[in-house]
């Protein structure tokens, strides 16, 4: 009698394990939840910078090649002159990696099991880390935002993941470091490694130590982008839309402004007016 | 007797023990996990709009004959719009310059969509043009310090229909939206105060689980009364879909100044969208 209690405990007690049984245990991976915006190095003025520890544009000393030093000279020139530059976001073309990770509006982080979800709303940015230990595909489509596969790290053997590694790769371009235009190689064979970690002694700071391997660069580029923690438990999401009072258009090679009744005006001095050969 | 006491007190404590055990561990679990996914269903993987060809706000009617309870005045407008569209403009479809599609229309699923649950927010992601939606499922009341959005703000409540003890419909309200918005490309018009309710229910087919409904209700002030559809999604038989990154902006030819649409060539030149279409004011052109 003893022993058929003693199993029926033991079956009861393991039904209700098995029957409560869950298949994502949040409690092993690190607190992500919540809005994080860019935290800005104290000192460090201008626009928001891919090394933000430096200035944006020349300040960043990026180890450019010679031929994309020379390009990023350009590109100063052309903004210099009323134009874009080497920068594309003017277009509502998704800014990519790395540069969204610049984060110019804020970002959520959903760690699930399968996947960790990268939101931002800037251009309805949805991006994938793979944590599912997939191979990398054969083929990728190319994309500006590229091809992410994660890894889940417990550094510090407590039993808990405490950092995200990740690799991307499977990129299209145009594709900067920051608004300067700081390009990145044509051939889009960039390969981006971040490490994603919460502060030891401030669970409100993430850090995200990138390093970007491109034919741009002499050598791989590392930098530490710092993201803070919204203390809202409800923080508001902005709808970003890009297109929602564009003032910038492109007619072949060359950009305008509209003006604000909406006629369109020169981006540059002595700037021709559109070729209209198609109007009679 | 001592003896068979003794043994009695151990096999008496042994599943006491074990069961403490046991239990202890369980509540360890518990303690440990917010989240118990088999609370909620499973809608992971990539859904497709059901339905193949060009895409309707209500796909079980033809594009043109949705029957939409419109009011006469955007009955009017809607008549406009397509008579428009019939010259080779864009109507008022706003989504050509690659403005957000908004509520309802985002869940006509132009590009794949994926649903990602978390006790506190299920997220709606798709591509297309700046489609992605949270919807509160925390318990949250409404906001009114908001700036209204094209997705609008959505408050959403899982509920077990079959007591099963598992969720199995996510209804939602949207409400705070702000326009312009059409139901599609058609043009079929939303009242200019954007004071739209919209009330969904979300949930997996009984007998295929490879189909995910979504009853729209919208309540609108440019409708006679408040009109339901079903749109129905199919689930990609791939666990590793690909995600396509929709870029509206990439190859857009169309262009808007001021006021009117305009196409860039494929020899990237300004051309007009309709029949003796006037070139743009160029006074800022010297």
């Amino acid at each position: 009698m003893w022993a058929r209690t003693y199993f029926t405990a033991i079956a009861v007690a393991a039904t209700a394990l098995v029957n409560g049984a869950v298949a994502f245990d949040d409690a092993q991976y690190p607190n992500l939840a919540g809005q994080w915006s860019r935290l800005p190095t104290p000192g460090v003025g201008g626009q928001p910078s891919f090394d933000p520890s430096k200035p944006w544009g020349r300040g960043q000393q990026a180890p450019l090649t010679p031929e994309y030093q020379a390009k990023f000279e350009a590109s100063l020139a052309d903004q210099a002159a009323g134009g874009h530059g080497g920068q594309q976001g003017w277009s509502c073309r998704t800014s990519g990696m790395p540069l969204m990770m610049t984060l110019f509006e804020p970002m959520e982080v959903i760690v699930l099991p399968a996947t960790t979800y990268i939101r931002i709303d800037m251009y309805n940015t949805q991006r994938r880390i793979f944590t599912d230990d997939r191979k990398w595909p054969a083929e990728i489509e190319p994309a500006y935002i590229g091809y992410s596969i994660g890894q889940w790290r417990d550094q510090d053997g407590d039993g808990k993941y405490d950092v995200l590694e990740v690799e991307t790769r499977g990129f299209k371009g145009p594709r900067t470091l920051d608004a300067s235009g700081l390009q990145l190689h044509d051939d889009n064979q960039s390969v981006i490694k971040e490490r994603f970690y919460l502060d030891k002694s401030n669970p409100n700071v993430l850090h995200n130590e990138m390093t970007v391997i491109d034919n741009a660069l002499t050598r791989p580029w590392t930098v530490i982008k710092n993201y803070r923690r919204n203390s809202d438990p409800q923080p508001v999401w902005v709808e970003w839309v890009c297109a929602e009072g564009q003032s910038h258009v492109r007619i072949g090679t060359e950009n305008y402004y509209l003006s604000a009744e909406g006629h369109l005006m020169p981006a540059r001095k002595g700037q021709k007016a559109p070729d209209l050969r198609y109007f009679k | 007797m001592r003896s068979a006491s003794l043994k009695q007190n151990i096999l008496l404590r042994t599943p006491i023990v074990a069961c403490a055990t046991l239990f202890a561990l369980c509540a360890t679990i518990a303690s440990a996990q917010a989240f118990d996914e088999a609370k909620y269903p499973d809608w992971k993987g990539q859904w497709r709009r059901f339905e193949s060809g060009g895409v309707k706000y209500d796909a079980s009617k033809p594009r043109l004959a949705q029957e939409a309870p419109l009011k006469p005045e955007y009955q009017a407008i809607f008549e406009a719009n397509l008579k428009d569209q019939a010259l080779g403009g864009q109507g008022i479809d706003p989504t050509y310059t690659c403005l957000s599609p908004g509520m309802p229309r985002i869940m006509n699923m132009y590009d794949p969509m994926e649903i990602v649950i978390t006790p506190g927010t299920t997220h709606i992601l798709t591509q297309h043009i700046h489609d992605g939606r949270r919807i509160y499922t925390d318990g949250r009341n409404w906001r009114t310090d908001l700036d209204p959005t094209f997705a609008g703000y959505s408050i959403g409540k899982w509920v077990d229909t079959d007591g099963d003890g598992r969720y199995d419909v996510l209804e939602v309200e949207t409400r705070n939206l702000k326009g312009p918005r059409t139901y599609d490309g058609t043009g079929l018009p939303f009242h200019k105060d954007s004071a739209t309710v919209i009330k969904e229910r979300i949930y997996r087919d009984k007998s295929d689980p490879k189909i995910l409904y979504d009853d729209i209700t919208t309540i609108d002030n440019a409708l006679t009364r408040p009109w339901t559809v079903t749109k129905k999604y199919r689930l990609v038989d791939n666990p590793q879909p690909v995600w396509i990154e929709a870029i509206c902006a990439e190859g857009n030819n169309h262009v808007e100044i001021a006021g009117e649409g305009y196409m860039i060539s494929a020899d990237g030149l300004l051309m007009p969208t309709k029949k003796g279409q006037k070139m743009p004011d160029l006074r800022y052109f010297k």
